[in-house]
């Protein structure tokens, strides 16, 4: 037990992940791009709950399994958020024939 | 031992995000992403919940990557022209934006105020024993979480059936209007699709078998190189 | 940590698996399936098959592997190199992954997971992502649209696939492979009973689906799509894609037997004796030979199956292979799910397997699985009929079309 890795080694790599992810959300330009970046983000959310479940003392009265059940509800919602996202963009691409997210623009102004 | 094997799997995994990020073209993203699940399942593993694992693989490489990878054929600008590349202007103010996030989620990490009686965050350096000790008398908890790691598949689904019963059931409503509402948005809202007219717009339209309308014509010759 | 204790032992154990049976072992398996592919399908035409390579042929996959060695490997100008490379080996991967959780004998599994099958889904669902990759780095429009096809048929026939896996998890009351084959022990393979039969029809049907074998080759089929998605593929990468095919049926025979026919247990209702001659090593060998051995045969008859069949029944039309998995094999996956917990509650929580529970429960399930095909094919009739299959194609017109 004393060559364990320590938590916050998790939770470095899940924020260094995150602000990877936002990076990309930001600056990609292409739609599939940014749904890719997402996707980082949503993974590095699911790391840090699932180490938090492992290193910490669980709350009386919320089972043995809380942060695992949360992070595959957060898998799901993903993968839907993903299969819509692939939708929308396919709409978008019929209408303006590039996946740009700077010319999806005619709701502004 | 552990922490060498976390040291290089956090190493990858933080290589393919930049990979993913940085990647002119699509499909190489696309393919750093599948390493970085990839990575991410690793970790998992690392934290004792390899069914876990084996969702992540499922879900997100078995179904997510080749999703994104049918919309990055049918949305076809992958060889990098101008959408796919960042702007060179982008890039300073990008990085410091992302280092200044990465910042302020490193110095909350360390200096966390943690409520009284816990120990904060960054003090654990070890996580909590569930092996089995006869001496002293555990925590209720530690025998459930043993029994949870050894056998999670099961004691996944007797959770989601009692005590995330309603969790588990909007997620499942979740699922079936975001399955209506791909179909819904995919289909048009002319006729059914119109047999091809010959093999090279059959070949250009691909699975979505677009109608032979205006948008047949570029789709098509977006394929020849 | 809970982790596997990293001893030398384990280190050995890994080793050995490793190198005996991955790089030796499956290969070689692999590779004589194919010289028994090919006897197999001459005989089924009428002919010898190789006889000129050594005797009766058997040297035959020595040569066709140096032949593919030596050839030149062919990339196309315009292709991307890297993804091209990478495209078999995902597949390759994916197909030796499998073989990691299926015990052979008592003992002598890989790695003994306790969630091993939810693994099996997990590394079989990495194939259709190296078939993509591989038509579309060919740039090439037959290998797109084959690649296409096999994956819409990859990613349907799955669904069928994990449903029929889930009477047999209910039964057993783990995910882990060893337990499922431990159980079968004491309560019969389960492919004895009826929801267990459809399960297993279903599964087998939904696997030959999943290795691209025929009926369902349409995606690498010679005569339709130009071997579709490995069209641009020559020498070892086509080596590569051609192990993974053989390796993949190998690894879907033995998930079969271990799943429905109880693994290398040889008599269908008896346990069958592990300690035999006292619990010492010569006696766990010794069983685990004779287990070994029957599950090589096991394994054996259901490669031969899938020969035989792809020998003898023609090609399944793209669309109506799909129609297939949604219409037919979902439905009935899903009632079959319902059924074994009928077979459950009659057989196996009243105490194990006696005659009579089993009669009681093979009537029962017996009526309703046979009702549940019969409904299911009735009902899909009955859906057709109003609109014809081929009304996409209107010029080929069906034949209840043409008098009008």
């Amino acid at each position: 037990m004393n060559n364990d890795i320590p938590l916050n080694w998790f939770l470095y790599f899940a924020a260094a992940s995150f602000a990877i992810g936002l990076v990309g959300v930001m600056l990609r330009r292409n739609a599939i791009a940014v749904l890719m970046a997402i996707e980082i983000i949503l993974n590095a959310a699911n790391v840090n709950l699932v180490a938090f479940w492992r290193y910490g003392t669980p709350a009386p009265g919320s089972g043995p399994l809380p942060g695992v059940i949360l992070a595959i509800l957060v898998i799901t919602v993903a993968a839907a958020e993903v299969a819509v996202g692939i939708g929308l963009i396919l709409l978008c691409y019929r209408r303006w024939r590039v996946a740009d997210v700077d010319r999806y623009d005619t709701m502004s102004g | 031992m552990a922490s060498i094997l976390f040291l290089v799997i956090a190493a990858i995994g933080l290589a393919t995000a930049l990979g993913t990020v940085l990647s002119r073209n699509l499909v190489r993203a696309g393919l750093y992403l599948v390493a970085f699940f990839f990575a991410i399942a690793c970790l998992f593993v690392l934290l004792e919940a390899e069914f876990l694992a084996a969702i992540q693989v499922l879900v997100y490489i078995g179904a997510v990557a080749i999703l994104l990878m049918f919309g990055i054929m049918l949305t076809r600008d992958t060889l990098g022209d101008d959408t796919t590349a960042i702007p060179v202007g982008w890039m300073i103010p990008g990085l410091f934006g992302g280092l200044c996030v990465f910042t302020v989620l490193a110095v909350g990490i360390n200096n966390s105020i943690a409520p009284s009686g816990w120990t904060p965050w960054s003090g654990t350096t070890s996580r909590p024993s569930i092996i089995k000790q006869e001496s002293d008398p555990e925590p209720a908890w530690v025998a459930e979480r043993r029994e949870a790691v050894n056998d999670m598949g099961r004691v996944i689904g007797v959770e989601l059936m009692t005590r995330y019963v309603v969790a588990f059931e909007l997620a499942g409503l979740l699922l079936t209007a975001a399955l209506v509402g791909a179909i819904a948005l995919a289909h048009r809202a002319d006729s059914a699709p119109k047999p091809p007219r010959s093999v090279e717009q059959a070949a250009g339209s691909g699975p979505g078998a677009d109608p032979p309308s205006e948008a047949g014509e570029p789709v098509a010759s977006s394929l020849s190189p | 940590m809970q982790l596997v204790e990293l001893n030398f032992q384990t280190w050995l154990r890994w080793a050995l698996w490793l190198v005996v049976g991955f790089a030796v072992v499956f290969p070689g398996i692999v590779a004589y399936m194919v010289w028994l592919e090919r006897k197999v399908a001459a005989r089924f035409q009428d002919r010898i098959g190789p006889n000129r390579v050594g005797p009766l042929g058997l040297l035959q996959p020595i040569a066709d592997a140096i032949k593919l060695i030596t050839k030149e490997n062919i990339v196309p100008r315009s292709a991307d190199r890297v993804v091209h490379l990478l495209a078999p080996i995902l597949v390759l991967t994916s197909a030796f992954l499998v073989m990691a959780v299926v015990p052979f004998g008592v003992g002598l599994v890989p790695v003994d997971l306790p969630s091993g099958l939810v693994y099996l889904i997990a590394v079989s669902s990495m194939s259709p992502l190296g078939i993509f990759l591989a038509g579309w780095s060919s740039r090439n429009k037959y290998s797109l649209l084959g690649a296409m096809r096999a994956v819409a048929q990859l990613v349907s026939y799955e669904v069928p696939q994990i449903l029929a896996t889930i009477p047999v998890v209910l039964w057993a009351g783990s995910l882990s492979l060893v337990t499922i084959f431990d159980r079968q022990l004491e309560f019969g393979w389960y492919v004895f009973s009826p929801p267990g039969l459809l399960a297993f029809a279903t599964f087998l049907i939904a696997g030959v689906a999943e290795v691209n074998r025929t009926p369902f080759d349409l995606p690498e089929a010679e005569s339709e799509i130009i071997a579709g998605y490995h069209t641009e593929y020559t020498g070892m990468r086509f080596g590569l894609f051609f192990l993974a095919e053989y390796l993949s049926v190998f690894g879907i025979s033995c998930v079969t037997t271990v799943l429905f026919l109880g693994g290398g247990t040889p008599i269908p209702f008896l346990e069958f004796p592990v300690d035999l001659l006292g619990g010492s090593t010569a006696s766990l060998a010794l069983v685990n030979l004779i287990l070994l051995a029957v599950f090589l045969l096991k394994v054996l008859f259901f490669i031969f199956v899938m020969f035989w069949i792809r020998a003898t029944l023609p090609r399944m039309r793209v669309d109506r292979l799909m129609n297939f998995a949604w219409k037919y094999l979902v439905p009935l996956s899903i009632l079959n799910v319902f059924f074994a917990g009928i077979w459950y509650e009659m057989v196996i929580r009243p105490g194990g397997l006696t005659f009579a529970n089993w009669l009681r429960g093979t009537l029962v399930t017996g009526v309703l699985v046979v009702a549940a095909v019969y409904l299911t094919f009735l009902l899909n009739r009955k859906l057709v009929e109003s609109k014809p299959i081929d009304a996409d194609w209107p010029s080929v017109a069906p034949a209840t079309e043409s008098a009008r």
